[in-house]
């Protein structure tokens, strides 16, 4: 299938320190593409460059075949590309509702937002229960799933997952899972930055391995989880 | 759950609580009797409070809806009783043209200021403001040719058509419909896609740059229209004012302003103006003894901040209920 998203030799930098040197990579319509590394290895720095909240020093991002390196952040939202920043960046102080409701920020056909609003109670039915309560006031696994559905209410063609397992219980772990691999079924493209890269490997099709801020590994995702070097260093044996 | 996306779009936050309703009912009810039975003197009280409350409207809309800190808030105030004042004696126009021109020269300054709050926060935004407004008072009390300079500007009467507003008894009514006028113009923005993404930005804005929204034009439009609050009630002050002296625009008008909003509970809407109304009672009680007003003024302050710090309703009605459920 077509790439959806392509990542063509691109730099950033935070200062003087450069977080990457010509990565590379490509996220074909309809895959799980892993994006795995230890702390430190670009990871986030890579969604970061895509979402465009980390300006890119050379090299070209392109989306649906349009080079996206120089949007600002709004337009890529607009276009289709959702990240689901890490760290729980719900908005605390609003409802889950609102929460919901700003995730249809750049929408404005209703029957399109209600439906989508349909789907994301389907998947979480936890959030339906708690719509009044403030997001702040969730459990870890709640906030996770109300960022993955403000995430969705923006009507996403490509979602950008860093490290939705972060801090979360196995359990939950892989219920969160769960519900990436559907939203996979049912269409939607999914860049995904993790730690855990026995999860992450296990539901992606294609994943790239970071170090250092350069591509070190990359190949099919079965591939990697039999590769030596892949189980001695990211999967513990 | 019943309620539709449709309604949400355009549902804020809510802004006031029934019984935050009701005492402002009782309040507007008030005020509309007011002048029936009282002397004048208390009339200019109710006057100046009723401009407070729109300048604390305007300071909630930075601090409270955007969370960006503004130290500067006396002087957009002073732009727009300046700029009102002059454009109401250069052209033969009815007074609420010069409130729309003192409200846009306050805005335009405003979404400069804002512009330039972009590369800064917290406590540096707050020195950066502050120097800003004192700079701005330096202006007022220098630049001779407009304002008149040290020795302050007359301020002709506001002119409705052939009604000429001469008494602080006249000009109430004008005074409490702008005030209201401004309630509302600032609740709909608060509960407009606007105000949505001011709040986003003030709560997060790597989340609310993830939801696509513009966070640099957000925070400068913030900056904009809480300057233009501002200045529009210094458009109000001179419905009732004859006069304008450079002294009252500076950093003590900044402090009272954030006091009230602070008081009445920082991010809500019936806390700027109940903070406006209760402070404003309490320094013209404190008038009484100008020696400790800034002691009491600070006293109270930290007394908000270590016992009340989400504002004196929060803090009201947490005791309410706290009664209700018999503690």
């Amino acid at each position: 299938m077509a790439d959806l998203l392509e990542i063509d030799a691109v730099c950033a930098s935070y200062g003087r320190i450069q977080a990457l040197s010509e990565v590379s990579l490509k996220v074909p319509q309809g895959a799980i593409v892993a994006l795995l590394g230890s702390n430190g290895a670009g990871k986030s720095t890579t969604l970061n460059t895509v979402s465009r909240l980390v300006p890119v020093t050379a090299g070209q991002i392109r989306f649906a075949g349009e080079a996206i390196q120089s949007w600002p952040s709004h337009k890529v939202v607009s276009a289709g590309i959702l990240q689901v920043p890490e760290g729980r960046e719900v908005f605390r102080d609003m409802s889950v509702r609102e929460n919901l409701d700003m995730g249809a920020y750049r929408r404005n056909d209703a029957a399109g937002i209600r439906r989508d609003l349909e789907r994301v109670f389907e998947y979480f039915p936890k959030l339906q229960e708690r719509l009044q309560q403030k997001a702040g006031t969730l459990s870890g696994g709640e906030q996770q799933m109300l960022l993955i559905g403000r995430a969705l209410m923006a009507g996403p063609r490509l979602l950008l997952l860093d490290e939705p397992s972060l801090g979360l219980s196995p359990l939950l772990v892989q219920q969160i899972f769960a519900i990436i691999e559907r939203l996979n079924r049912e269409g939607l493209t999914i860049l995904l930055v993790e730690q855990n890269a026995a999860i992450a490997l296990g539901c992606s099709s294609y994943a790239y391995i970071l170090e250092n801020g350069e591509v070190a590994l990359e190949g099919p995702s079965e591939h990697l989880r039999r590769d030596d070097s892949v189980r001695r260093t990211y999967l513990g044996g | 759950m019943s309620s539709s996306p449709l309604a949400s779009a355009t549902s804020g936050k809510r802004v006031l609580s029934g019984p935050a309703i009701a005492g402002l009912a009782l309040a507007a009810l008030l005020a509309v009797a007011l002048p029936a039975f009282t002397t004048g003197y208390v009339i200019y009280i109710a006057n100046l409070l009723l401009v407070f409350v729109v300048l604390c409207l305007g300071l909630h809309v930075v601090i409270g809806e955007n969370g960006q800190f503004s130290m500067a808030h006396a002087a957009f105030y002073g732009i727009g009783i300046y700029a009102s004042a002059l454009a109401n004696r250069a052209v033969d126009l009815p007074y609420p043209f010069a409130m729309l021109f003192g409200a846009l020269v306050a805005g335009i300054v405003g979404l400069f200021i804002g512009a330039l709050a972009l590369r800064m926060r917290d406590i540096y935004l707050a020195l950066a403001t502050f120097a800003f407004g004192e700079a701005m008072q330096w202006v007022f009390a220098n630049w001779d040719s407009v304002t008149n300079g040290p020795n302050g500007l007359r301020i002709s009467p506001a002119r409705f058509g052939p009604l000429e507003i001469l008494s602080d008894k006249q000009a109430y009514p004008f005074v409490l419909f702008f005030c209201l006028l401004m309630i509302g113009v600032t609740v709909a923005i608060s509960r407009s896609r606007l105000g949505r993404s001011f709040r986003a930005v003030r709560e997060s804005e790597v989340a609310a740059m993830a939801m696509g929204i513009d966070v640099r034009r957000t925070r400068v439009v913030a900056f904009g229209l809480s300057a233009a609050i501002a200045g529009f009630a210094g458009g109000m002050f001179g419905l009732f004012q004859t006069f304008i002296h450079p002294d009252s625009l500076g950093f003590q008008t900044t402090i009272l302003v954030l006091t009230m909003v602070v008081v009445g509970g920082l991010g809500s809407i019936a806390g700027a103006i109940g903070g406006a109304i209760v402070f404003g009672l309490i320094s013209e009680v404190l008038r009484q003894a100008p020696q400790y007003q800034e002691i009491i003024y600070g006293g109270i302050l930290i007394l908000f901040m270590m016992y009340a710090p989400r504002g004196l309703f929060v803090f009201i009605g947490d005791r309410i209920r706290e009664v209700r459920h018999g503690r």
